[in-house]
């Protein structure tokens, strides 16, 4: 439940105002229903007692069906407020959570933002924050609602029909609805929890048996694979049986809940009215009452199913949004606005070590060069010995785990992070876009680009006949990029990179996917475009090393330059 | 709406095996909600009783008690048709997953249909389970809307044709406004499903670009751009929310208007005030009350379904993507990927006559071809001409449309498949790895191997260093939650899984596309170096240099038709 109420206070707190009318209108609701049964029941019992002993006249009838027939209307407002109120808090609530979530992964570490890179991470994180808007829509509101109009129907059994009704009656209620609420939700957890790792399990297999088809068949494994689904979805059956079962004894003791209270309200009621210590009229007044208060239950009902699986998403976003960025914080130090002394090179690399943090295994042992301005160095050697790694020790995306890196003389630490960017711009082995014009695009590279520039750029990468042709610069791209081939996104997310003007571009095989002649069309239209900017590449085709100044080969901790 | 009518069929079709247990439990959560009006007549009695004790001879127990009964009689009642419902729901679902599961698993992995193996798994694994609460909730309350306001009108009329005539006009009006609801909850939900369906594909999106966004020094401006485009989307879907809303609210109001009109009707005809309405005799109290409490009951039923009407949208849509899948041709493997121990050992490869064609188009013919026990086959040809296709032919991957295919002594069916490919392995130019560790993945052909034999296949297939560089070595999870390797490495790995298997027959589609050179000539002299083990090679290729190794080639000449 702690998870539950700190996911619920971070949405309220953004969205106060919404949820708290959104909450009274509920209660409105459920208040209007109350007084509409209660009043009508009252209303016809006292006139039924008034008809028989002739004083019809004297009744006055307009009051309570001016009363009835305005709870009936404003019983339909309210609703609809309600509903459009809590929807639309809940709609604004998803997104804070989705922003806010969004914001702790862009500050995790470089290694962290891979990992999450897997589908799968992120499949689940976007289910569990799905998992999380019914937790103001169908559990706290109702929850409070609902004890909110107990507390009236007991203020009013207790004024208008008698003490012991009210006590005996909203006392089963509290106690009836508070003991289900508690047990069930603890109860329900364990195999909610299963129910989730049994989808999770189910979808995995089955994206197994689809993707790896070819290689199962050809093994043989195919039958065994269908197997394997059908054990997860036996375990899953299993498990929402038991919920299932939960749910029922919940609906039971829930639904004997109001019929032992509606029972009670029209004895005891009777009992007093046969004694004459109150009318017939209020005795009807109180059990009518009682029958209204079954609204409050639906809810209820439907937030506690729900509550496992909101319980479990709601600690891992919590999890998640708990954790801090684990970079160490860079401080920029007064040196660093000494950057820039056109005498230092770009880059230099002084005896850097890496050694990954999961495996320990040691990447780079002891490199060190020198980058001079206007310079383009290739550095090469086979897949998986370390270009890559250099790149994202030069972009600060790693940490080196000895050794130096200084940018234009600056240690690269020291420098803050808009100041890191300002100089140097990274395009990534896989790099993505995101859906949008291609202006918009660009524009998030540089935000004051225009459209002129843009058709520049676009024509340093090859991609300006492509682009007009698709309607120019405001053609809509899907989602990462959809409608571009591989080597149009390609050449489109390095003409992002060169929109910032950097003075270095650190460039992964940039020309990859691309035929020899794009290829080097692409690479002479990036000198010509940032001629005096220093470009490090890493790269596995002659076109990229011829286009190089000098050459740095990295193979399994030696180097040879 | 024809795309509509296909889906309502084929929702139709899937719950035909259950019918019967759906009618059983919407009939018994029918006769829990008739069972109302014999508590409403004892409730009303009783009141009248404390009005009139002369009339009514009915003592407060005998009227709490039988309240009482009744009210356990519907919960049993209600909690009965729960069970049997849910388990007509887990029947159908857990028959709909096997059935697609296997039809899909046996689907040829060379024919349309394969592209998006992440959708098939969440729509069999999660989307399914929105059947369940159309199943349970919905169907009942549609059995329950033809009868229980039919037999209430009855009531009704009986003792009042007014009371009769008020929820005759506002019922049928219901029925109305619920199509408009239904049409416009329909509309919004499949919108609303897209909108939050898009805003998951905008935090995706968002993340998956992290890197590229934090080098761009973009974080802010992602930021922003996020939640503009989510703020839209939100204020997109209340507007189609709003339309919906207001609809369901047209219906509560009816509703509400229904009871506070029978309430002013019935309490004004006891004071004597309206006259007509009523039959011979004027209305009693106890026929007051009595119809009161039926009133709410006879809308009740309405506004469950139309509450349920979401789910049958969202069960409508998982039937329309049922439907659309079983649209698609579907052209099965040979066999059924069963496992088969049997002796491998190198089998010559024989075919003639061999064509084959995806539909009515002209069939790809194959020359006839021998490929001797333990010797190498290149097959060449422009792309388009069906080498692909014939790499899968001989694994029994898609059926030949003609001809014979023979391996070692036996020809290709649907009986011998299994046994054959128990003889083969496959190096695929994708490769899928399952969400399992590097080592289960190696020994996928065979089943338990020890260590050292591992070690030496990574060797021989030049793979060690792939495994190595892994978090956690042969222990690695690979796949969706696993962690990745590049192609050129994928396929260094699958080599070591085809030395691993002691197949007789290895055959390779494009093993060495899109590698640099170093890596490409590492693949090939592994490919030859399962050749020497005495296996027989297959290779489908662009690659001059790899076709050149093998012993003969079969050229394929590209035939449009």
């Amino acid at each position: 439940m702690r998870d539950i109420l700190t996911i619920f206070g971070l949405i309220v707190r953004q969205e106060k105002r919404p949820f708290l009318t959104g909450l009274l209108l509920s209660y409105l609701v459920l208040i209007a229903g109350l007084a509409l049964l209660g009043i009508s029941g009252w209303f016809i019992t006292a006139t039924g007692a008034a008809g028989l002993v002739g004083i019809g006249i004297q009744f006055d009838v307009f009051r309570p069906s001016a009363a009835i027939r305005f709870l009936a209307l404003g019983r339909a407002a309210a609703r609809y407020g309600e509903r459009m109120l809590t929807h639309d808090a809940t709609l604004k609530s998803l997104t804070i959570l989705r922003l806010q979530l969004l914001k702790a992964i862009n500050r995790f570490s470089y290694s962290k933002i891979i990992g999450f890179r897997g589908g799968e991470l992120l499949n689940r994180v976007t289910a569990d924050v799905d998992a999380l808007d019914g937790i103001s829509l169908r559990l706290i509101i109702p929850i409070l609602a609902g004890g909110l109009t107990y507390l009236t129907a007991f203020a009013a059994l207790y004024l208008f029909v008698a003490p012991i009704v009210a006590w005996v009656t909203i006392g089963l209620f509290f106690l009836g609805t508070g003991l289900t609420l508690s047990i069930a939700m603890k109860l329900a957890k364990a195999p909610s929890n299963r129910i989730e790792r049994a989808h999770q399990s189910l979808r995995l297999r089955l994206i197994d048996l689809f993707r790896s088809k070819t290689d199962l068949i050809v093994t043989g494994n195919l039958q065994a694979q269908l197997a394997k689904v059908g054990g997860a979805d036996q375990r899953l059956r299993a498990n929402q049986r038991h919920v299932d079962t939960i749910e029922l004894v919940v609906g039971v003791a829930l639904s004997s809940t109001s019929l032992i209270a509606a029972v009670m309200a029209l004895a005891l009621g009777a009992d007093l009215a046969q004694a004459g210590s109150i009318s017939a009229a209020q005795a009807a007044l109180g059990f009518f009452a009682i029958l209204a208060l079954n609204e409050t239950m639906g809810p209820l009902r439907r937030g506690v199913t729900e509550y496992g699986r909101m319980q479990a998403a709601a600690s891992r976003v919590n999890r998640l949004l708990e954790q801090g960025p684990e970079q160490r914080e860079q401080r920029p130090c007064a040196s660093a606005s000494a950057v820039g002394a056109n005498a230092s090179p770009a880059l230099r690399f002084q005896d850097v070590h890496y050694t990954t943090e999961s495996s320990a295994r040691e990447i780079l042992s002891g490199i060190s060069f020198d980058l001079e301005q206007g310079q383009r160095l290739a550095l090469t050697g086979p897949s998986g010995g370390g270009k890559s790694t250099v790149l994202h020790l030069a972009a600060r995306l790693l940490q080196p785990t000895s050794g130096s890196i200084t940018l234009f003389g600056a240690p690269l630490a020291s420098l803050d992070e808009a100041e890191l960017r300002a100089r140097q711009a990274f395009l990534p082995q896989r790099s993505m876009l995101m859906h949008g014009t291609i202006m918009d695009c660009l524009r998030l590279a540089n935000p004051a680009i225009s459209e002129a520039e843009a058709w520049e750029l676009l024509k340093v990468v090859a991609l300006e006949r492509t682009i007009k042709e698709r309607g120019g610069l405001s053609c809509a791209l899907g989602e990462s990029g959809l409608g571009l081939s591989g080597g149009q996104k390609r050449r489109l997310s390095l003409a992002r990179v060169l929109a910032r003007h950097p003075r270095l571009v650190l460039l992964d095989e940039p020309t990859e996917g691309l035929d020899q002649e794009t290829a080097n069309e692409v690479l002479a239209g990036i000198s010509d475009y940032l001629p005096n900017s220093a470009i490090l590449i890493a790269s596995h085709r002659d076109a990229e090393l011829n286009w190089a100044h000098s050459e740095l080969r990295i193979r399994k901790n030696i180097f040879c330059n | 709406m024809p795309v509509a009518d296909a889906a309502s069929e084929k929702l139709k079709l899937l719950l035909a095996p259950v019918r019967k247990r759906l009618k059983l439990s919407g009939y018994l959560t029918t006769v829990a909600s008739l069972l109302w009006i014999g508590q409403a007549a004892l409730v009303a009695m009783l009141v009248a009783s404390l009005l009139q004790p002369e009339l009514h001879d009915l003592s407060v127990w005998a009227a709490a008690l039988g309240f009482l009964a009744l009210g356990a009689c519907r919960i049993a009642l209600d909690t009965s048709a729960g069970r049997i419902s849910f388990n007509a729901a887990d029947d159908v679902i857990s028959k709909v997953r096997a059935e697609v599961a296997q039809k899909e698993a046996l689907r040829s992995p060379q024919c349309a249909g394969n592209e998006n193996s992440a959708a098939l798994a969440s729509l069999l694994a999660e989307k399914l389970d929105s059947l369940r609460v159309y199943i349970t909730r919905y169907q009942p309350a549609q059995v329950r809307v033809g009868i229980v306001p039919l037999v209430i009108l009855g009531f009704a009329l009986w003792h009042s044709w007014v009371v009769a005539l008020i929820l005759f006009i506002a019922g049928p009006l219901i029925p109305v406004f619920m199509i408009l609801v239904g049409m416009a909850a329909r509309s919004a939900s499949e919108k609303q499903m897209q909108e939050i369906g898009s805003l998951n594909a905008l935090l995706m999106e968002h993340l998956s670009a992290a890197v590229d966004i934090r080098a761009l020094g973009a974080v802010e401006r992602s930021e922003d751009a996020f939640k503009g485009a989510a703020d839209t989307l939100r204020q997109q879907t209340m507007k189609v929310l709003g339309i919906a809303f207001l609809s369901s609210t047209v219906l509560e109001l009816f509703a509400a208007l229904g009871v506070a009109m029978v309430a002013v009707f019935v309490g004004f005809t006891l004071l004597g005030e309206i006259t007509f309405g009523s039959y011979a005799t004027q209305l009693t109290v106890y026929e007051g009350v009595f119809l009161l409490l039926l009133a709410p009951d006879y809308f009740q039923p309405l506004r469950d379904l139309a509450a349920a009407w979401h789910d049958k949208a969202s069960a409508v849509a998982v039937a329309g993507e049922l439907a659309e899948r079983e649209k698609q041709e579907l052209k099965p493997i040979v066999g059924r990927g069963g496992a088969v121990e049997m002796p491998r050992a190198p089998a010559a490869v024989a075919w003639s006559g061999l064509h084959f064609s995806y539909g009515s188009e002209e069939p790809m013919r194959y020359q006839e071809a021998k490929v001797p026990a333990g010797t190498s086959l290149a097959i060449v040809g422009a792309s388009g001409s069906g080498k692909s296709t014939l790499l899968a032919l001989i694994a029994g991957l898609i059926p030949p449309s003609g001809g014979t295919l023979r391996i070692g002594e036996l020809e290709m069916t649907a009986e011998t498949a299994d046994q054959l490919r128990s003889n083969m392995d496959w190096v695929a130019q994708t490769p899928h790895f399952l969400a399992e560790t590097v080592r289960r993945n190696l020994s996928l052909a065979r089943g338990h191997i020890p260590a050292d034999e591992i070690d030496e296949a990574l060797q021989s297939a030049q793979a060690n260093g792939v495994v190595e560089r892994l978090p956690d070595g042969l222990f690695t999870r690979l796949g969706e939650t696993g962690a990745g390797v590049s192609g050129g490495e994928a396929r260094r790995l699958l080599l070591a899984r085809a030395m691993l298997s002691d197949a007789g027959i290895i055959l390779a589609d494009e093993p060495t596309a899109d590698l640099d050179g170093d890596t490409a000539r590492q693949i090939t002299e592994s490919l030859l170096a399962l050749k020497d083990k005495g296996a027989t090679l297959i290779v489908a290729t662009h690659d001059k240099a790899l076709a050149d190794k093998m012993d003969q080639q079969l050229v394929l000449e590209a035939q449009n038709a």
